[in-house]
């Protein structure tokens, strides 16, 4: 397969994710015990990941999407994102888990999950599959972290590398050539 | 797992659902064996569990890019009209596109979405739904991928929802007649 060829290394392989993913799902089970708590998916990155650890849950709950997008010309450093896709369902008095795929600065998390709170949630709790703690510049508390990663540009499992890559169903390293050539 | 109370019975449980969607995808990714620029749109919320894994499975490069549909009357009885509330992040003009839906019940949003997607000019425009009731059909719209033909009842799982609930079982289950009364 073509795309696996420009893979440096695998740093988290497709059964180490799976293994993780269910222990994830019993954390948050033991957690809302007894409520039904709302997924927030942020597209398009945590479809995959979404996908998997809602299927381990047996805590009753539900989904729903966001999907953002970085306004033209605006400054990075706010983390302020353009909603293209709000959420369907009102999440007033609900108990809330914005499930992402990974988090690196933080400063867009901490921009959704402070637009979250201004819609008065039970509570707003944060799920990540991978967290790269080197690069975080906002200090926003996450209570289930699937992985911390180094500060490598990874790809698979639902993260893109200019679209591509995200069907791996591993987490991978790309080559530092392959990131030159498509930048 | 625990089997919900409302559930009638599984239809099609996870190994069936994974050998289909391995399957669907083997000849996917034979059919787009050179395409460099296939995209796979996926319909929210229904089709994002059928997403993951078939996207996963495919051997061919492509992008995945998700739209999001209401219809203007609310209630389970699927009606024409939709409204487009999410468009693709971007232009499918001269890509080849897959819509990939959860499922074919009246064939009128599939329609639609064909019709919408044919009016942007791509390469190509083919459909894969998981799902597809033959009894509930109104309208002809071409499926070029099908995972499964089921009956006439109200199923839920694997991304297919009950009033937003049961969307996640990683099976397909047939609920009770009185729960969705």
């Amino acid at each position: 397969m073509g795309l696996r060829d420009d893979v440096a290394k695998v740093l988290i392989p497709e059964d180490a994710l799976q293994e993780r993913v269910a222990e994830l799902a019993r954390e948050i089970d033991s957690v809302y015990v007894g409520e039904r708590p709302l997924l927030v998916c942020v597209l398009k990155g945590a479809f995959v990941f979404l996908a998997d650890l809602t299927r381990h849950l047996e805590v009753r709950h539900e989904v729903d999407f966001m999907e953002t997008s970085s306004y033209a010309g605006g400054t990075a450093s706010s983390g302020v994102v353009r909603i293209l896709l709000d959420l369907e369902q009102n999440i007033e008095g609900r108990h809330v888990l914005v499930v992402e795929d990974i988090i690196d600065s933080g400063r867009t998390l901490q921009y959704i999950t402070r637009n979250l709170r201004t819609r008065n949630p039970a509570s707003l709790r944060i799920c990540t599959l991978l967290s790269k703690p080197a690069r975080r510049q906002i200090d926003v508390p996450v209570d289930f972290i699937g992985f911390e990663i180094p500060d490598e540009f990874v790809v698979g499992y639902g993260l893109d590398f200019v679209e591509e890559y995200r069907n791996l169903p591993f987490i991978g390293v790309l080559k530092g050539e392959v990131i030159q050539s498509g930048e | 797992m625990k089997i919900p109370d409302a559930v009638d019975r599984v239809l099609l449980n996870e190994t069936e659902i994974e050998q289909r969607v391995d399957q669907l995808a083997a000849r996917i990714s034979a059919d787009y064996a050179g395409v460099t620029d296939l995209v796979l749109v996926g319909v929210l919320k229904g089709a994002f569990i059928f997403m993951a894994d078939l996207a996963r499975r495919l051997t061919v490069s492509h992008r995945v890019d998700f739209i999001a549909l209401s219809s203007y009357e609310r209630g389970a009885v699927s009606a024409g009209a939709v409204r487009l509330i999410m468009d693709t992040r971007t232009s499918v003009t001269g890509q080849h596109v897959l819509i990939v839906e959860d499922i074919l019940d009246t064939g009128h949003t599939l329609s639609y979405l064909v019709r919408n997607f044919s009016a942007r000019q791509p390469a190509s425009l083919r459909t894969c739904v998981l799902l597809s009731k033959p009894d509930r059909l109104q309208v002809d719209v071409p499926v070029d991928y099908l995972g499964f033909e089921i009956p006439d009842v109200w199923v839920v799982g694997y991304g297919l929802d009950y009033g937003d609930r049961y969307r996640t079982l990683p099976y397909i289950a047939a609920l009770k007649p009185l729960a969705c009364g």
